[in-house]
Parts: structure tokens; C-alpha cells; sequence
């Protein structure tokens, strides 16, 4: 078992999120597209303890678990806020800044 | 020999599953659906976790990533119930999604092929089982785990605060 | 002491002027006049103990304040030099201008500007003294410069009347022109020298490694310079104009500044017109034909000042034809003599003008003879003194000039500068007669003069009487001194004592001719020039310069400007500029599309970002091989 398919996977998984963050206008599915990045992060650190023979990745792994709960609790709040304001989860329509409307 | 088979087909149908549920999170128009599918692929990730052999790694996996986060979020995905108008029409989603695949492509293979200069062998190690990330945890990694501690609480603040922050429009 | 006289009366017009800003309306009479008149009386005692040390030792003194510059090659130090030439200039610049600042106390006493014209007052004599004891052409051509500026101020002190002004903007401009050659020639001779110093001393001693034409170049162009600051054609339209300053301004710029510092500079550098004897005679046509005309249209003006302006300018061409026949001397001995009776002249009308209630036309005076005694024989005395009248100061001086261009075989300058002594003392005796002998029109009730105003007056009689004594050639039984002190590189004539009092009494002659002509015509009844005949009327007009200049310079430079203003820079600048700037907002209105405020076309971008770095990466740098 070699850790470049666990390489092969997370990058792939990575690249997935990345096209997901930038083609998906619904704000649930960019949310989770980001999770996913983040989540491939976490299989590149395990594959690394593994492959070093040191759990310190692993840790790092774990640490990261935690961030991801918090960033969902931040990143929920703020859509049903947003929805709750404009009644949707488009992401287009949050276009406050633009000069072109 | 037919350890490694066996972690190999574990992986491969792990691996499938995870592909599997990523594109479906991505492709599906139903918000609901690309949460099942994220189910799936972080479910898939605590598996992989296993088979890497950082147990508790994979069991906090299946408890936080899965047993909260998802489910927050699919919870919350229901909650707000958003209608069939009210979602994002993307006409030219295909569009997109090929287009936005073809330029992640070279980094993609940027990315695979970096990671592969890393040697190509596991190391021989004890299984990382909760004792010995504990230890890790509470010795090496205090500091960091101390750190996290105050990001959990100030999110926690700041998703109540963005919660109750209600807009004028609807308290009028 | 030599750095004081050049510092005191800059730090005196600086404490002056500080003191009148501090509060304006206040009357501080006696402070003001004790720090102006006080400083130029310390400074001319200062520079006679300089004269008497000079004198004595016969060697040249050098002080240096500090290096100004130091640029590579390029060593210019503010320093100063006292050599037999400059001394004579600054002892004489510093006696007669303290006698006009002790003539000004008075004539100035009522005005409300009283501390403020104290302090350009000794700024001007300050920028006289920095550009006459310089040391090098660039500390020279700042004096030059500040000369112009404190001119400029003093003419246009007036400044409630737009006239003034534009009298001062006149002069101010004019010098621009002729300072504009300075510069140059300054800037030429630098190059030529190739970094071989740049103080006098070592310009003279350089002198000969450039090569002729280039000399006469740079000839011409510090000539420019001084056509500018000494009014000589065709940049002598502005000395006329300048009478709209107060009197004692007109008093200094004429007889002890400002019109004496070109044919001073053409004397400083005589080493180098020495070697370009042709420029020198061009110099001195440019001369002569000043003078001449100026002596022209003096004849016919009927305002007291400014045929004192008028003869300035002809007086200027004199020197002007002695330092271009290489009598520097002589030439310096006519700006020493001039100094005493013009500035005694220009005082002396100030004196009638105030008595008289501003009253400038001599056709309106008249009968002040007996009223104002004391200014008559003192004017008197300047006219003989200025219309070369034996024993009198001017007539030893300028027949040493017109004995040179005779002598020089140049007899076309020297029957100009006779023909134009013969009209100095007619249009002299001419203002003399109308104000002070003719019947005047009606009378006058006159004010009384103080004595600050009077006292200058006499001194100054005394030295038009006596101060041609110093330079009487051998002629006339003396020795040059004047010449032989200055030991500038005169070339010399040889000529015989017979001829010498030939012209001398020739000239004598012309001089007691326009005399008498003067007091047959306007002795009795003056009858004011009136424009019956074409000539008369060229005459009376000043020959229409100032209107060929309007027809042939400023109105082509208005059209010019029109054009460029309404057409060149609307239609051409501002359209490119319009055209730019439209295709800038067109532009940019292609790329606010893409900020368009969307976070996934952000994401996208970002994203071909990531996308183009990892291929240069990959192809470009073979990041995997």
C-alpha cells in the first residue's frame, strides 16, 4: 500500500472543493466545497504521520477537526442570516459592492 | 500480501465512495442532496483515517466531522427550507463546473506531483490509538490545543452574535 | 571689514523690514532712519579705510566667507575682492549713496512706507556692493540679479498706481532680457575654460586658451548683460519708465547703482575684451549711438525727470564708447565724475518737485531763482559740471573719452560724441533756464525744504566742482591719477598736446554754443515743444520706439499666446488629452465588469491565477522533471 493513491485522493478531492468554491452559487454547496478542501488537508497531514512514523500529523489532523467545527458554526450563522435577510442562498446576489449592478 | 490487497480494495471502495460523493455534492441541484453526498465523502475520510491508522484520528472524524458538523449543517439546510425559487436558477452550472475543472487541472497535477517526491514507503509505526495522541495531544501540542480553545469560543460567540443580530427589515 | 560692508546693509534691510512688518502703521521716523542711514554711513567709512589700505599697500585684498558650492570642478565661493577697481567703485557708490540716503530721510519723511523703502534702500545698495567686491562672474551675476529685483521694488514703490507698475514690470523685464545674455555668456566662458578655476584671477590668467570666435561670443553676451542694466539701445526703453519711483530711487539707480554696474562688469572683464578689440568697437557704436539719441530726444521732453533719464542713458554711451575703445580707465573715471553731478542733478529736481508740490513739467516752473537759491547754484553747477564746461568735473572726463576715440582714428564716434556734448548742454542749459529763469505761467506757493534735503546738495556741488582734478591728463598739466591708480589694461593713443586742446576747446566751444542757443530760446519765454513738423513730432515721441516695439515684439507674442491659448490648447492639448481620458473611462468601464462584486468570479479569478502560476511551473521551470 503506497501513500501516493492517499496523495492521488486528496488531490483530487482538493481540486474538487476548488471547483466547487468557484462554480456553485448556492452558498450551501460553496460552504461545503470549502469543508472539502480543508477535509483533503486533513488526509495529506494523516497520510504524512503515517509516512513519517510520527503522530504529530495526526494531532495537527485533530486540530483541524476543531476548526472546521468552528468555521461551520460561523460559516451556518452567517447564511441563515443572509437568507433570513434576503431570502435567498444565491451567492450573486450579495453584490452590495459593485458599481455595476 | 493479502494484508495489502485487503487495504487496498478498502481503500479503492473508500476512495470510490469519496470521488462518489464529492460530485455529487457538487453536480446536484437539491441542497439536500449535496449534503448527503458530503455525508458520505466525510464518512468515507474517517475510513481512510482508520486505514492510515490514526484511530482516534478516524473516531473524532465520525464524532465531530460527521455526528456534528454535517449534521449542523443539514439540520440547518432543512431549517431554513429554502424553496425551489428561492435557489439559485445556474443555468450555465456544466458550463462552469468543466470550465473551472479545466484550469484546476495543472495544479492539481502541480499538487499530486510534489507530494509525490515524498518518499514512496510507510514508515513502520505503533497505532495511533487515543493513549498515544493523547500523550501527544497534552505534551508537545498543548500549546496550539490551548489556542484552539479561545478560536472555538470566540466562533461560538460570533455565530450567536451574527444569529441574534436580527435585520430592521424584519423586526419592523 | 570687507565682509561687513557687503553684509551690513543686507542684515539692515533684513532688521528694517522685520521691524516695519511687525506693525506697519506705526511712525518710527527716527529708528528707521537711524538703522537705514546709519548702516550706509558705517559701510562708507568702512570702505574708505579699505580705499586708504589699497592705496597705501597697492595690493588687492581677498576675503572669502564661505564655499557656496561645490560641485566636482565646480568650486564657487562667496567671496569677496578689493582690487584698485573696485575700491574706486565702492568708495564712490558708498559716499554718494549715503548722501541720497541722508536726501531721501528728508524727501521720504511723510510717507507712510517710510521703513519699508529704507529696506529696499539698503537691500539696493547691499546687491551694488555684493556684485561690484565679487569675487567670481556667478557671486557677481547674483548681485547683478538682486540689483534687478531691488529695482524693481524701488521702481514700483508706488504701487497704488497700476502706471508704476507697470513701469517696474517694464524694467524687471528688460533686464530679464539682457540678463538672459549674461547667463549665457557666463555659462559659455565656464565651458570654454574646461575647469580651470573660475574666479577672476583665474579666468585672467586662462583667458588665452580660448579661441577667439568663441571670446567674441561670449563678449557679446555679458555685453547683452550690461545693454540691460545700463540701458543702452535697444533695452533702454525701461530707464524712462523708471522715473515713476520716488526721486532719491532715481538718484541712486542713475548716478551710483544699477546703470554703472555694465560698463563696471565690460571694465572687470577687460582682460578678456582686450583680445576681441572688434566686440569693443561694436560696444562702442552701440555706445554712441545711445547717446546720441538719447541726447535727441532729450531736447524735446518737458518733463524734468526724464530728461535727466534721457541724459543718463547719453552719458552711459560715453562710458560706453571709452570701455569699447579700451580707455577703461577713462570710462571708469566718467561713471566716478557722473555719479557726483547726476545724482546732484536728480536731487536737485527732486528738491524743485517737492517744492513745487509734484509738479514735474519745467514748462510749469519757472522764476525760482531767487526762490530757491541754494538748488540753483548747485544745479548750476552740476550743468556745467555734465556739459563739459572747464574746470568742472565733467569736462576733464569726457574729453578724455573723446580725445580717445579721436586719437583711436574712430572719428565717426568722436564726431558723435561731440555733436552729442554740443546737445548735452543745450537740453542741460534748457531745463536750467525754464525752471529757474523764465517767466513763470503763475506763481507758486513753495513748500520749504528740509535741511537733510539740501546739505547732500552742497557737498555734492563740491565734488562735480573738484573730482575731475583727479584724472586731469598730461594735457592740462596733471599726471592721470586716476588712470595710473586703476592700472586697468588701457590701450594708448599717442597724441599730441596741440590736437588735445583743439578738441578740448572745440568741445568747449559746442558746449557754450548749445548754451547760448538755450538761453536765446528759453532763457525769456519758454514755449513748451509743440508737434508742428514730422520731425518734431518723431522727435517728441522718443522716435516711436516704444510703439515699434509693441508693433514688432509684444503684439506678436499676444497673437502668439492667443493662439496657443484658444486654439493649440483647446483643439490640440486638450483634445489629446480629452481623447486619452475618454479612453480611459471606456476602458475602464471593460473592467468594472469584472469586479462585479461577485465572490465566485473573485474565486475564478483567483483560481486562473493558481491555474497559470502552476503552469509556468510545470513548463517553464520544470518543477517536475
Amino acid at each position: 500500500m503506497s501513500p501516493d493513491l492517499f496523495f492521488l485522493l486528496a488531490s483530487l478531492l482538493f481540486s474538487l472543493g476548488l471547483v466547487g468554491v468557484v462554480s456553485r452559487r448556492n452558498l450551501f454547496v460553496v460552504y461545503m466545497s470549502i469543508e472539502l478542501m480543508l477535509s483533503s488537508i486533513n488526509l495529506i497531514l494523516a497520510t504524512l504521520s503515517k509516512l513519517l512514523g510520527d503522530g504529530s500529523g495526526s494531532v495537527m489532523a485533530l486540530l483541524l477537526i476543531a476548526v472546521i467545527a468552528a468555521e461551520a458554526a460561523l460559516f451556518l450563522a452567517i447564511i441563515v442570516h443572509l437568507y433570513r435577510e434576503n431570502r435567498t442562498v444565491d451567492s450573486d446576489t450579495f453584490n452590495d459592492l459593485s458599481e455595476v449592478k | 500480501m493479502l494484508v495489502d490487497n485487503l487495504e487496498l480494495i478498502i481503500f479503492s471502495i473508500l476512495a470510490f465512495f469519496m470521488l462518489g460523493g464529492a460530485i455529487v455534492m457538487l453536480l446536484s441541484k437539491q441542497t439536500i442532496f449535496s449534503a448527503f453526498g458530503f455525508l458520505i465523502t466525510m464518512i468515507g475520510l474517517a475510513g481512510m483515517f482508520a486505514l492510515l491508522e490514526s484511530r482516534f484520528l478516524a473516531v473524532a472524524q465520525i464524532m465531530v466531522s460527521v455526528g456534528a458538523v454535517v449534521v449542523l449543517s443539514m439540520l440547518t439546510i432543512l431549517t431554513v427550507n429554502a424553496q425551489e425559487k428561492n435557489l439559485p436558477k445556474e443555468q450555465f452550472k456544466t458550463l462552469w463546473i468543466l470550465f473551472s475543472l479545466g484550469l484546476v487541472s495543472p495544479f492539481t497535477f502541480l499538487l499530486y506531483k510534489v507530494l509525490l517526491t515524498l518518499p514512496n514507503h510507510f514508515a513502520e509505526m505503533e497505532t495511533l490509538t487515543a493513549k498515544v495522541t493523547g500523550e501527544l495531544l497534552f505534551s508537545k501540542w498543548v500549546l496550539p490545543f490551548e489556542t484552539l480553545s479561545i478560536l472555538l469560543l470566540s466562533a461560538m460567540l460570533g455565530a450567536i452574535i451574527i444569529a441574534k443580530n436580527r435585520s430592521k427589515g424584519e423586526q419592523s | 571689514m570687507l565682509n561687513l560692508i557687503v553684509i551690513l546693509p543686507f542684515f539692515s534691510a533684513l532688521l528694517l523690514a522685520l521691524i516695519y512688518l511687525s506693525n506697519p502703521k506705526q511712525k518710527r521716523y527716527q529708528l528707521y532712519t537711524t538703522i537705514g542711514v546709519g548702516t550706509i554711513l558705517t559701510i562708507t567709512l568702512f570702505s574708505l579705510f579699505i580705499l586708504l589700505e589699497v592705496v597705501q599697500n597697492g595690493k588687492t585684498l581677498h576675503t572669502t566667507l564661505f564655499t557656496w558650492l561645490s560641485l566636482g570642478e565646480l568650486q564657487i565661493e562667496l567671496a569677496f575682492r578689493a582690487d584698485k577697481l573696485s575700491v574706486v567703485m565702492i568708495s564712490f557708490i558708498t559716499f554718494i549713496g549715503s548722501l541720497i540716503h541722508i536726501y531721501a530721510a528728508g524727501y521720504m519723511k511723510d510717507d507712510t512706507g517710510y521703513g519699508k523703502f529704507f529696506s529696499y534702500f539698503n537691500l539696493f545698495m547691499g546687491s551694488m556692493l555684493l556684485l561690484v567686491l565679487a569675487n567670481n562672474p556667478i557671486i557677481m551675476f547674483i548681485g547683478w540679479e538682486l540689483v534687478g529685483v531691488s529695482s524693481y521694488l524701488l521702481i514700483g514703490f508706488y504701487h497704488k498706481e497700476s502706471a508704476n507698475i507697470t513701469a517696474a514690470n517694464k524694467a524687471f523685464i528688460l533686464n530679464r532680457v539682457g540678463d538672459f545674455g549674461f547667463i549665457m555668456g557666463i555659462a559659455l566662458l565656464f565651458i570654454s575654460l574646461e575647469g580651470s578655476g573660475f574666479s577672476f584671477e583665474d579666468i585672467e590668467a586662462n583667458i588665452f586658451s580660448i579661441d577667439s570666435e568663441k571670446l567674441s561670443l561670449i563678449g557679446i553676451l555679458l555685453f547683452v548683460g550690461a545693454m540691460g542694466k545700463s540701458a543702452q539701445i535697444p533695452l533702454y526703453v525701461w530707464l524712462p519708465d523708471a522715473m515713476a519711483g520716488p526721486t532719491p530711487v532715481s538718484a541712486l539707480i542713475h548716478a551710483a547703482t544699477m546703470v554703472t554696474a555694465g560698463v563696471y562688469m565690460v571694465s572687470r572683464y577687460s582682460f578678456l575684451y582686450e583680445q576681441i578689440p572688434d566686440v569693443g568697437v561694436f560696444i562702442a557704436y552701440i555706445g554712441a549711438f545711445s547717446a546720441l539719441f538719447a541726447a535727441i530726444i532729450a531736447s524735446y521732453q518737458s518733463d524734468i525727470k526724464k530728461i535727466l533719464a534721457y541724459s543718463t542713458m547719453s552719458q552711459l554711451g560715453y562710458m560706453f564708447i571709452a570701455v569699447g575703445l579700451g580707455a577703461y580707465s577713462s570710462g571708469i573715471f566718467h561713471v566716478f565724475t557722473h555719479a557726483f553731478f547726476k545724482a546732484l542733478l536728480f536731487m536737485g529736481a527732486g528738491a524743485v518737485i517737492v517744492a513745487l508740490h509734484h509738479e514735474q513739467n519745467i514748462f510749469k516752473m519757472g522764476t525760482l531763482k531767487t526762490k530757491l537759491k541754494l538748488i540753483y547754484i548747485t544745479m548750476f553747477i552740476a550743468t556745467l559740471a555734465i556739459s563739459g564746461i572747464p574746470p568742472f568735473a565733467g569736462f576733464f572726463s569726457k574729453d578724455a573719452i573723446l580725445v580717445t576715440a579721436f586719437a583711436s582714428e574712430h572719428y565717426t564716434l568722436w564726431a558723435m560724441g561731440s555733436l552729442t556734448a554740443g546737445l548735452t548742454a543745450f537740453y542741460m542749459f534748457r531745463l536750467i533756464f525754464t525752471v529757474f529763469h523764465a517767466q513763470a505761467k503763475k506763481e507758486h506757493s513753495l513748500q520749504s525744504l528740509p535741511k537733510s534735503m539740501t546739505y547732500p546738495l552742497v557737498v555734492l556741488a563740491f565734488g562735480s566742482s573738484v573730482a575731475g582734478f583727479l584724472g586731469v591728463n598730461s594735457a592740462y598739466g596733471g599726471d592721470m591719477l586716476i588712470n595710473s591708480f586703476l592700472s586697468l589694461p588701457d590701450r594708448v593713443h599717442p597724441i599730441s598736446h596741440t590736437t588735445e586742446y583743439i578738441l578740448g576747446s572745440l568741445n568747449v566751444l559746442l558746449a557754450l554754443g548749445g548754451m547760448g542757443l538755450a538761453y536765446k530760446l528759453f532763457a525769456k519765454n519758454p514755449k513748451e515743444p509743440q508737434e508742428s513738423t514730422i520731425y518734431k513730432k518723431i522727435v517728441i515721441n522718443k522716435f516711436y520706439i516704444d510703439e515699434i516695439y509693441t508693433v514688432l515684439i509684444i503684439k506678436p507674442l499676444l497673437l502668439l499666446s492667443h493662439f496657443i491659448a484658444d486654439v493649440l490648447e483647446k483643439r490640440v492639448f486638450d483634445a489629446l488629452i480629452d481623447t486619452t481620458v475618454w479612453l480611459y473611462l471606456g476602458a475602464s468601464k471593460q473592467f468594472i465588469k469584472l469586479q462585479n462584486a461577485k465572490v465566485r468570479y473573485y474565486a475564478l479569478y483567483i483560481l486562473s491565477g493558481l491555474s497559470f502560476i502552476s503552469l509556468y511551473l510545470i513548463f517553464k521551470l520544470g518543477v517536475i522533471s
